[in-house]
């Protein structure tokens, strides 16, 4: 019999240890002097500092035994609050190596399963109630299925009957009839008995039976499919594993926040029937109300429905009261760059799109469930201690989770990349390597930032818990490890990194940056280029013709030339600037200190990269890719991130309708033909083209004039037809020499609006002289470099 | 304590009855009695006046909707909510089912499983 002295644990969770586990007596106590006197009154096997317990008086009651030689090893169980779970585990370690910590929300049966394996007997995991009796239904519901097997078979034969006679050719209507109607009947039938397979198949048989539907050869055969499919899931083990799986663990709790009541008439039943409880409440307040009582699995929200932002944080801060991070889908009524903004703001791991039916919300909830179910999550862990390598293992498999065990260092990083684990384990006290080192390794690479390190240590102290921060390692727990106290740990961890991961697409393709963590950096800088005066550039970029190379070539080909894109933006932008994917075949981009030219000048870049590169689809077929882009600028094009945003998103659009595959900056305007930004006299084609392409990808309007005649004509003249900001003219024209039309536009009493460029391949100082007498403003040689001209034509147009 | 509340299946297939019994019996905790066609159903409703009903529409005598609108003629039972058990669920179907007056509609095949859930979130139980 164990005697266990306790505080701050409420009557009825006495009671409850003491029947559950029964060699312990539990005593309780005040805390305080109470709890010391008691203490020293008794030889105490272990001693617990209960959910009810402030922070204060735990850690007087620590401090006091801290001083006593004769409690220097009685174990004490601590329910921490997670909130200060660090620096209160680094401070308990400190002083208390005895302590064991248990975080809240308190669970009995996590404190009845640690004080257990503390006083060293076995507590053998209990089954839920819901667990029972989904095992006696399944029990119940497999005898009915022997007594009806046959009858069902029966059925079946009908089935084939029909099948070899169609195969034969001499199906009549009859029997086609009698065909559909049995497999409706199985339809509705087989899946009850726990062959949801088999429904799906006689639903699907029933469809090829159906009047009207022509029997051809392709059809018919995989009738025959089908019904022999039906007979081998018939054989099966009822109730496959994903079907008991979500059962008996406590239904999973689904909360909508929309006011469109005619929408979730049939939620409730809808839910129950995959096993979740749904909720909806019409508004911020109403939620609030609900998720005081009960923390919500998943919760949809409408953006509609969140007016104020008051509501909003008043609805954030009561979902962060939660011990664990609820995974958010935002509802919104159409798909814009300042919709997924405000659903960034809100936390939302997923954008859904109105209309939606409730097949739909239902099937992303099932997602992101099962996306938390343990049968998922691969660990890794590096021990080389035989017992405790057995006890993970029978731990961990036996909970579903795909464990990985290491012995030893050599294969680490081969294993590491292999597995790609959603949780490492390390042991801090191996023997021939340091679990410390092995996690600095691994924290070294930007790939594994996010993978949660949970080190076992049979002692720690304040030195091995500092290097096991130090090291990255986010969690330690001391040996002996019970079940509830590891499967808690890993669950937690993983779901909060899988809840702030947007989805694993996003993370690879934009160098590990998160829309959460990018949001953050934007509202942080935003504010700061207001404070010092620094023009911010947003550009929004969106892939050309992404839906059609979707369907033409498929996803994975399609999403290969936005992972390129990725790469060649990080490339072209500073390290500084913040690149992140968008919505499907978009992304943004922020920068501190750029003004729009620039922006738009390294966006330009991108896209004139992007155009070189050639993707392949499949076996030589290639194909090219291009985008259209806005570019916004604070101050000028907006006051905030969210009109810079809205600004941005409208000229990208105008950048679509432009015709795609260009550049556009911020009030860019659609001009007449007669109002170029740079007309280029040459005649030479292929530097037109490059040239042109180069200007029009920019947004800028262009004109092309061959000769020296036309050119004097279209520009010259009191009231010219053409009008330019700058010219580009080379000297060596054909029935006009570029000088003499300089001449010409030269003429006093002419307005001389257009600045001129020249362009030569010859270089005599004497036409370089006459050139820029003649009004010229710059001289370029032939050959000349595409950036150079470039800049120098830019800098010519801001005058 | 509480009476257990009591479910009345109408469907002319054994096996569902069955299973409808042992579902709602160990998961949902509710008594259920059994009726095998329209005719029987309309007799034990107005006899035994369940709590609700679970009531098959594709059956060989009389078809669900006839049944149902007989339960609401008849005032000794026109007050017994209704489910519907069907392998029909079209969303326009559903409509035309929720305009009629039934409390809702569970899909064939079902899960013996989470059937219980089912019934009591339609009901409110």
């Amino acid at each position: 019999m164990f005697h266990i002295l306790a505080t701050g644990l409420p009557d009825e969770v006495v009671f409850w240890l003491e029947q559950r586990l029964g060699n312990v007596s539990v005593q309780t106590t005040q805390h305080g002097k109470g709890a010391l006197e008691t203490l020293a009154r008794q030889e105490w096997s272990l001693l617990v500092l209960g959910p009810n317990l402030d922070h204060s008086s735990a850690l007087g009651v620590l401090n006091s035994i801290s001083r006593e030689v004769k409690f220097a090893r009685l174990p004490v169980v601590c329910c921490l609050d997670k909130s200060q779970q660090r620096s209160l585990t680094e401070q308990l370690v400190r002083q208390f190596g005895a302590t064991h910590a248990l975080t809240l929300p308190f669970n009995q049966e996590e404190l009845a399963q640690k004080i257990a394996s503390i006083l060293g007997f076995p507590a053998p995991v209990r089954e839920t109630p819901g667990q029972q009796e989904h095992r006696a239904t399944t029990t119940a519901v497999g005898e009915v299925w022997q007594r009806f097997k046959a009858t069902i078979q029966n059925r079946i034969a009908i089935l084939e009957q029909a099948t070899v006679a169609l195969l034969d050719g001499r199906l009549d209507e009859n029997l086609r009839q009698n065909a559909e109607r049995e497999a409706h009947k199985l339809a509705g039938s087989i899946g009850v008995f726990g062959f949801p397979e088999g429904s799906r198949l006689a639903r699907e048989i029933e469809r090829l039976f159906e009047t009207g539907t022509p029997l051809d050869q392709a059809r018919t055969l995989r009738l025959s499919e089908l019904v022999m499919s039906l007979h081998e899931e018939l054989e099966r083990e009822p109730f496959p594993r994903e079907f008991v799986s979500s059962s008996g663990q406590e239904a999973p709790f689904i909360v909508v926040i929309d006011n469109d009541r005619g929408l979730y008439e049939w939620l409730p039943l809808d839910a129950a029937a995959r096993g979740f409880r749904a909720e909806v409440a019409p508004s911020a307040a109403a939620a609030k109300v609900i998720f005081s009582h009960q923390r919500p699995d998943v919760l949809f929200v409408s953006l509609t429905c969140l007016g104020n932002p008051e509501e909003r944080l008043a609805l954030l801060v009561e979902l962060n009261s939660h011990s664990r991070p609820v995974p958010i889908v935002v509802l919104a009524e159409d798909d814009t760059l300042v919709a997924r903004l405000e659903a960034t703001k809100l936390g939302g791991q997923r954008f859904l799109l109105k209309p939606l039916s409730l097949a739909q919300l239902l099937e992303t909830a099932s997602l992101i469930l099962r996306r938390l179910r343990v049968s998922e999550m691969k660990v890794l862990a590096v021990e080389d201690d035989p017992q405790t390598s057995a006890m993970l293992r029978a731990t961990l498999e036996a909970q579903g989770f795909r464990l990985t065990i290491l012995d030893n260092a050599s294969a680490f990083w081969e294993v590491l990349e292999q597995v790609i684990p959603d949780f490492l384990i390390l042991d801090i006290d191996m023997s021939s390597f340091s679990g410390v080192d092995l996690c600095k390794v691994v924290r070294s690479d930007a790939r594994w930032a996010g993978l949660p390190v949970l080190f076992l240590a049979t002692h720690v102290d304040t030195d091995s818990a500092h290097r096991i921060f130090a090291a990255g390692g986010d969690d330690f727990l001391k040996k002996p490890i019970t079940t509830p106290d590891l499967i808690a740990r890993i669950v937690d961890r993983i779901e909060r990194v899988r809840v702030l991961l947007d989805t694993a697409d996003t993370d690879s393709l934009t160098g590990g940056i998160t829309r959460q963590k990018a949001d953050q950096i934007l509202n942080r800088l935003f504010p700061l280029a207001k404070r010092y005066q620094q023009p911010f550039s947003l550009a929004l970029l969106a892939l050309d013709h992404y839906q059609q190379q979707k369907d033409q070539y498929g996803s994975t080909v399609a999403k290969k030339v936005l992972r390129r894109l990725g790469e060649l933006l990080l490339r072209t932008f500073r390290a500084e600037d913040v690149v992140i994917r968008w919505g499907e075949n978009q992304f943004l981009i922020g920068a501190y200190g750029m003004a729009r030219e620039d922006g738009v000048q390294r966006v330009a870049e991108t896209l004139e990269s992007l155009r070189q590169e050639k993707f392949i689809a499949s076996h030589e077929i290639y194909f090219q890719a291009t985008f259209s882009a806005g570019v916004a600028q604070y101050p000028g094009d907006g006051i905030d991130l969210l009109t810079l945003s809205q600004t941005a998103e409208e000229v990208l659009t105008q950048a679509q309708k432009a015709g795609c595959n260009r550049v556009l900056p911020a009030g860019w305007q659609q001009q007449p033909i007669q109002n170029a930004d740079v007309v280029l006299v040459d005649d030479d084609e292929s530097l037109a083209g490059l040239l042109l392409h180069a200007l029009d990808t920019r947004g800028y309007h262009t004109q092309w004039l061959r000769d020296g005649q036309a050119a004097v004509e279209a520009l010259a003249g009191n009231r010219p037809q053409l009008k330019a900001r700058v010219v580009l003219l080379d000297v060596g024209l054909p029935s006009l020499d570029g000088l003499s039309v300089l001449r010409q536009l030269a003429q006093p009493g002419m307005p001389q609006q257009a600045r001129v460029i020249v362009l030569t391949a010859r270089s005599t100082e004497e036409e370089m002289l006459e050139a820029l007498e003649l009004g010229a403003v710059d001289y370029v040689t032939k050959p000349f470099s595409m950036p150079v001209l470039m800049r120098r034509i830019r800098r010519e147009l801001r005058k | 304590m509480e009476l257990a509340k009591h479910v009345l299946i109408v469907d002319d297939e054994d096996h569902i009855r069955e299973i409808v019994q042992v579902s709602l019996d160990i998961v949902g905790k509710l008594r259920v009695s059994t009726a095998c066609s329209g005719k029987e159903g309309l007799a034990k409703a107005e006899a035994e006046q369940p709590d609700a009903i679970l009531l098959d529409v594709m059956m060989p005598d009389i078809g669900g909707l006839a049944i149902f609108q007989q339960l609401q003629d008849n005032p000794l039972t026109r007050h017994i909510p209704v489910l519907f058990l069907t392998a029909k669920v079209q969303l326009a179907d559903r409509h035309a089912f929720l305009t009629l007056g039934v409390k809702g509609v569970i899909a064939k095949p079902f899960d013996p499983l989470q059937l219980a859930n089912q019934v009591s979130a339609a009901l409110g139980w």
